[in-house]
């Protein structure tokens, strides 16, 4: 049995370093992350709820179904997002500390990346209560064609765009970006026998680009 | 004879070579001329009648008196009753009131003279013509359509068909519910045949009939002459209008914000142009109002407004108001859907980060770089 004390959330906040040294002595195991990932997931389902209740309101009485459909797939997707999303920032991270001639198992490389989403929990229950904030204000009107509903759509894009709500919820998703970055340098330090330069790298590249393009989006360049 | 005699005879003999001519008969008195005053008068004119004679023969005639006879050419001043004696040569005038009665047409009333000592008398015939027509008026410029409260040029002709001048000629414009500037046209002196225009800035209030009154004389006598014209409101075929075009809805935090053109589709310029959203909108800053000032025909300017609108509302109107060269102001109502947008969230945020927005986002940032520096400073 995992004792889940004995390596600490805490820790892996707090004290990475100390946290994957230790990590090491042992087998990779995927349980705690994909924990992590089944959270995250949920997170992400429950982040779309609010947005069922707009979808839902957009589409005439015969189309209530369809809208229960469309909002069963978009917590699906998002469900299985948080998934998803490990996998892509394990095998990048995996492909680029390649280039600084990493070492180690891929397995141990997913496992720590695992590990590094944890700040990104309560990044998500703080995005998913501005996402609450800022729908559950929302006035829908009711509309009859796909053109009006599309008209809608575009215009729910601009709000979340430009909603100070929606770029506070920006700003705290990207600091806790960094606090993961943060956590998957010490990940891939030991994951993949990097020195402290090449980790920063390896995250920093990958990690930067993404944040360069959050922030690009609130700004509203794109 | 004795001398005496002689002497006697010859001195009755002067004496009645200086004092007298024999009377003399009306063959030596003649009619030069005759006028009246005005030329010609029309049906109950009142003027005068002027006749010149002129004795042409070598002695005096005494003449007893003169007098006008006529009914449909009226005499109104008493007769010449007692005239005297016109020497050789000599000429007079007599002068008499008279008023056409009668009909149109000439007349000759009787102009006669008796003279003294049973010599008889002269009638001569006075030709007076008398003729009805009046001057005419005509408006020969004005707008295609009068709207309320809009000043209007109106050109008004007056013209002298009668064979004599017209003096004194004036145009009034009168009626209810106008305001006409100037109050009065003088034109003066109307030569026959000839003619003047007047202008009047007319602006009514309602829909009414405006009196033109000719007033003029002949000779003494004032008559007037009205023209007629009905001020209907229609629409001006030349006014600017207005059109909003391009429009696009976005919503903003606490309202909504409209984009879009407005063109003057019309052939005057629309001038002072603004542009407001209005009922049920409330318009919140920055766009309360979009001044777009003067927008020339086919010109093209755009426009921003803001504004809030309750839960529920689909469609709100976007007011044009402009104004005339005139200063009148008009208003056109554009509606503009705003029903298929999602309404921003109802309570009102001050466009910016809101404060608590601010702290949180600084909490979290101090927290995870405490984290992170934990985190190195433990390695």
């Amino acid at each position: 049995m995992y004792d889940i004390m004995d390596t600490g959330f805490i820790r892996v906040l707090l004290n990475p370093g100390r946290f994957f040294e230790a990590r090491m002595q042992g087998e990779p195991s995927l349980k705690i992350p994909a924990l992590i990932a089944l959270v995250m997931g949920l997170i992400g389902a429950v982040s779309v709820i609010p947005m069922t209740n707009i979808t839902m309101a957009m589409l005439p009485a015969e189309m209530q179904g369809f809208g229960l459909l469309i909002t069963i797939f978009l917590a699906a997707v998002a469900f299985v997002g948080g998934f998803l999303g490990w996998f892509i920032y394990s095998f990048v991270f995996y492909i680029v500390s390649m280039i600084f001639k990493g070492q180690g198992d891929l397995k141990r490389t997913v496992e720590f990346t695992g590990y590094g989403f944890l700040p990104q929990i309560f990044g998500g229950i703080i995005g998913t209560y501005f996402s609450y904030q800022l729908l559950s204000g929302l006035n829908v009107p009711p509309m009859t064609s796909p053109e009006q509903i599309t008209e809608f759509s575009e215009s729910l894009v601009t709000i979340l765009a430009t909603d100070p709500l929606a770029q506070i919820a920006g700003l705290v998703g990207i600091l806790f970006t960094l606090w993961s970055a943060n956590i998957w340098i010490f990940g891939m330090k030991y994951a993949r026998n990097l020195s402290t330069r090449d980790a920063i790298l390896t995250v920093g590249i990958p990690v930067g680009l993404y944040i360069l393009y959050n922030l690009i989006t609130l700004a509203g360049w794109l | 004879m004795k001398p005496i005699y002689l002497a006697i005879i010859t001195l009755l003999c002067a004496v009645l070579a200086v004092v007298g001519p024999a009377s003399a008969g009306p063959a030596d008195i003649t009619v030069t001329s005759s006028a009246t005053d005005p030329p010609v008068l029309m049906k109950g004119d009142t003027g005068t009648l002027t006749v010149t004679i002129q004795n042409n023969g070598p002695n005096t005639v005494a003449i007893s008196s003169a007098k006008l006879y006529g009914n449909e050419v009226v005499p109104l001043s008493d007769s010449y009753a007692s005239v005297g004696e016109i020497g050789a040569g000599n000429s007079k005038t007599f002068t008499f009131t008279v008023r056409a009665d009668g009909g149109e047409g000439t007349f000759y009333p009787q102009f006669v003279l008796d003279f003294r000592d049973g010599a008889g008398s002269l009638r001569y015939p006075v030709p007076v013509q008398v003729e009805d027509t009046v001057l005419s008026a005509s408006v020969i410029g004005m707008p295609d359509a009068f709207s309320e409260g809009r000043t209007a040029e109106i050109t008004v002709r007056v013209g002298n068909p009668r064979p004599n001048a017209a003096s004194g000629v004036q145009v009034i414009p009168e009626g209810t519910g106008i305001t006409v500037t100037p109050t009065g046209g003088f034109i003066g002196a109307l030569a026959p045949d000839g003619s003047a225009t007047v202008v009047f800035n007319l602006t009514p209030t309602t829909e009414t009939d405006v009196a033109f009154q000719v007033i003029w004389r002949n000779g003494i006598n004032t008559h007037t002459t009205d023209l007629v014209l009905p001020i209907a409101f229609g629409e001006d075929k030349r006014q600017a209008d207005p059109v909003i075009t391009n429009v696009e809805v976005t919503p903003i935090a606490g309202g909504y914000r409209i984009v879009g053109d407005v063109m003057n589709a019309g052939l005057e310029s629309a001038r002072s142009v603004l542009v407001s959203p209005g009922a049920p909108a409330t318009p919140i800053d920055p766009f309360r109002v979009y001044v777009v000032g003067t927008l020339d025909p086919d010109d093209i300017s755009s426009f921003e407004v803001t504004f809030r609108a309750d839960a529920g509302t689909t469609e709100v109107p976007i007011v044009v108001e402009y104004r005339d060269d005139d200063g009148n102001r008009y208003a056109a109502t554009t509606m503009v859907g705003v029903g298929s947008v999602a309404a921003a969230p109802l309570e009102e945020r001050d466009g910016g980060i809101p404060l608590v927005g601010i702290i949180i986002v600084a909490l979290v940032a101090l927290g995870i770089a405490g984290a992170i520096y934990y985190s190195w400073r433990r390695t």
